[in-house]
């Protein structure tokens, strides 16, 4: 766990939220603080993925609030933009740009958002690429790349907007099950270097390997969190105990 | 890639669709019998202009000779007529789509007026209302009205386009901070031009055709120069005759050039 001196990063305070008569999130409230890895589980439907994404605004909360890096998001002062450039997200589906290449896809928001020139930008996207492994496929359309390699670029192109919260939304389940090990890989390296991390994942490896807490959530509420020793040796609440049953 | 393919699929169960274009049909290479069709008309066509224009020249030469003029007015108005639609049915499209309700309620009445209502009593009616207002020429008003019309179809074009998009386009270009005409403008209109470039070739073909319309606004386009001809000359058949395998020609020249350029930009099918 991070030291508690650290400033929070991402707090939620009573958020709800709903699609139409179901309660995505009920009474949600959650520290995340700088440089924390926090990793959410939690059976379908259990308000993970709208937790996640109420924090970038993908989903608008209905009550509450939720403030990153300072900036109160549930307040419509506030620009979502100027807080999106600060939170770097990778999706289930990569949503890489198909009509771009690898470099313009990670160069794009680099130039139009950050306002950076094009040398710029492509210089710090090859690096990213370096970084992630797939230098050689600069030039390529996504369409040529594997899941796994779609999945590092998009990673990449978070990153490139130098993001100080980098939310990560199942990024292995659409993945076949030999290429889900480079995209761990490159987040295992990622979580070394200090950034926040918000990991959505089923992957109970990761979670304990990197995990600086793990929270399990059910039916839109926070059921139980702690570190992954805490987590997957001594659960407390029955809920809990059952799920990591299913899959462990 | 082929797994998210995969799961778009499951959320939308395929449904046999019905795809019959108002325009001459666009030849295909995988569509071997309409691409035979295809030559057998134009080659058809030539070949009837020509022994009609060597074996009576008169009156046949002497109706070729007189509608080039009308020709180029056809394509004038038809060019100008689309370029003008698809610059008023990207706006349409977009307010379509628009979470903006006012927006969205104008574009959407737009559409639904338009196409309510024939395009021959739209021709009337804004060349008559515009003639009404200002001294414009008939040519200018009845590309306008061409033009007013077509957009509404554009437009519906365009939305198609825009919301065949995977949403997760738009959320990810979002999620980097864009605004959303930023993503609109460099994620999701890029991709949705490959979609609408067939429709629009359509649209292209059939708005040739409605153009012989102004024909009854004083704009001496190809079906005029024809109906000139003829009530001078009394040479009705054969002058129809002529201008009907005209258009014919041109339209099938025109669908072969769009399918090539379609092939150019890789439109799957």
């Amino acid at each position: 766990m991070s030291t508690n001196k650290s400033p929070v990063m991402v707090e939620m305070k009573n958020v709800y939220k709903y699609f139409g008569q179901l309660r995505a999130l009920d009474n949600v409230s959650l520290d995340v603080l700088d440089g924390e890895k926090v990793v959410l589980i939690g059976p379908s439907g259990s308000g993970k993925s709208t937790l996640l994404r109420s924090i970038n605004q993908l989903e608008k909360i209905d009550h509450g609030h939720i403030i990153v890096d300072g900036m109160d998001i549930s307040d419509p002062e506030t620009d979502i933009n100027k807080v999106r450039e600060e939170i770097g997200m990778v999706f289930q589906s990569f949503n890489v740009f198909p009509h771009k290449t690898v470099l313009e896809n990670i160069n794009l928001a680099q130039i139009i958002v950050r306002k950076r020139s094009k040398k710029q930008a492509s210089e710090i996207s090859r690096e990213l690429l370096n970084k992630v492994g797939i230098i050689d496929k600069v030039n390529e359309y996504p369409d040529k790349l594997s899941g796994g390699q779609q999945q590092r670029v998009a990673i990449a192109r978070a990153l490139a907007m130098k993001p100080k919260i980098m939310l990560f939304d199942e990024p292995t389940s659409a993945l076949d099950p030999e290429m889900i090990g480079e995209v761990l890989d490159v987040m295992t390296k990622l979580a070394k270097e200090g950034i926040t991390m918000i990991v959505v994942t089923h992957e109970m490896g990761f979670a304990r390997e990197v995990a600086d807490r793990v929270i399990f959530m059910d039916y839109g509420t926070i059921i139980e969190e702690g570190t992954p020793e805490h987590f997957f040796k001594n659960p407390t609440q029955e809920r809990t105990k059952i799920f990591l049953n299913q899959i462990l | 890639m082929a797994e998210i393919k995969e799961k778009k699929k499951e959320k939308e169960p395929l449904r046999p669709v019905i795809a019959v274009g108002d325009g001459a049909a666009i030849p295909s290479k995988e569509d071997a019998g309409l691409f035979t069709a295809w030559r057998v008309s134009f080659v058809g066509a030539i070949a009837i202009v020509a022994y009609l224009t060597i074996s009576s020249p008169d009156p046949y030469w002497e109706i070729l000779k007189f509608l080039p003029d009308g020709i180029l007015v056809t394509f004038q108005v038809t060019v100008a007529a689309i370029i003008l639609a698809l610059i008023i049915g990207l706006f349409t499209g977009l307010g379509r789509v628009s979470k903006n309700r006012i927006i969205n309620g104008i574009a959407s009445l737009y559409v639904e007026i338009i196409r309510g209502i024939p395009l021959l009593v739209q021709l009337f009616y804004i060349y008559f209302a515009l003639g009404r207002i200002v001294n414009v020429p008939a040519m200018a008003s009845a590309i306008i009205a061409m033009a007013v019309c077509y957009g509404a179809y554009m437009g519906e074009i365009f939305r198609a386009g825009i919301e065949a998009v995977d949403s997760g386009q738009m959320e990810a270009a979002r999620s980097l901070g864009m605004t959303s005409s930023q993503a609109m403008r460099h994620v999701i209109l890029p991709q949705a031009f490959k979609t609408i470039l067939p429709p629009i070739g359509n649209e292209f073909v059939a708005l040739l055709k409605d153009s012989s319309l102004v024909s009854i606004l004083a704009v001496s386009d190809l079906l005029r120069r024809g109906r000139e001809f003829a009530a001078e000359s009394f040479n009705y058949f054969e002058t129809y005759t002529m201008v009907a395998l005209v258009y014919l020609i041109i339209t099938l020249l025109l669908s072969k050039l769009i399918s090539i350029m379609e092939d150019r930009v890789g439109v799957d099918k």
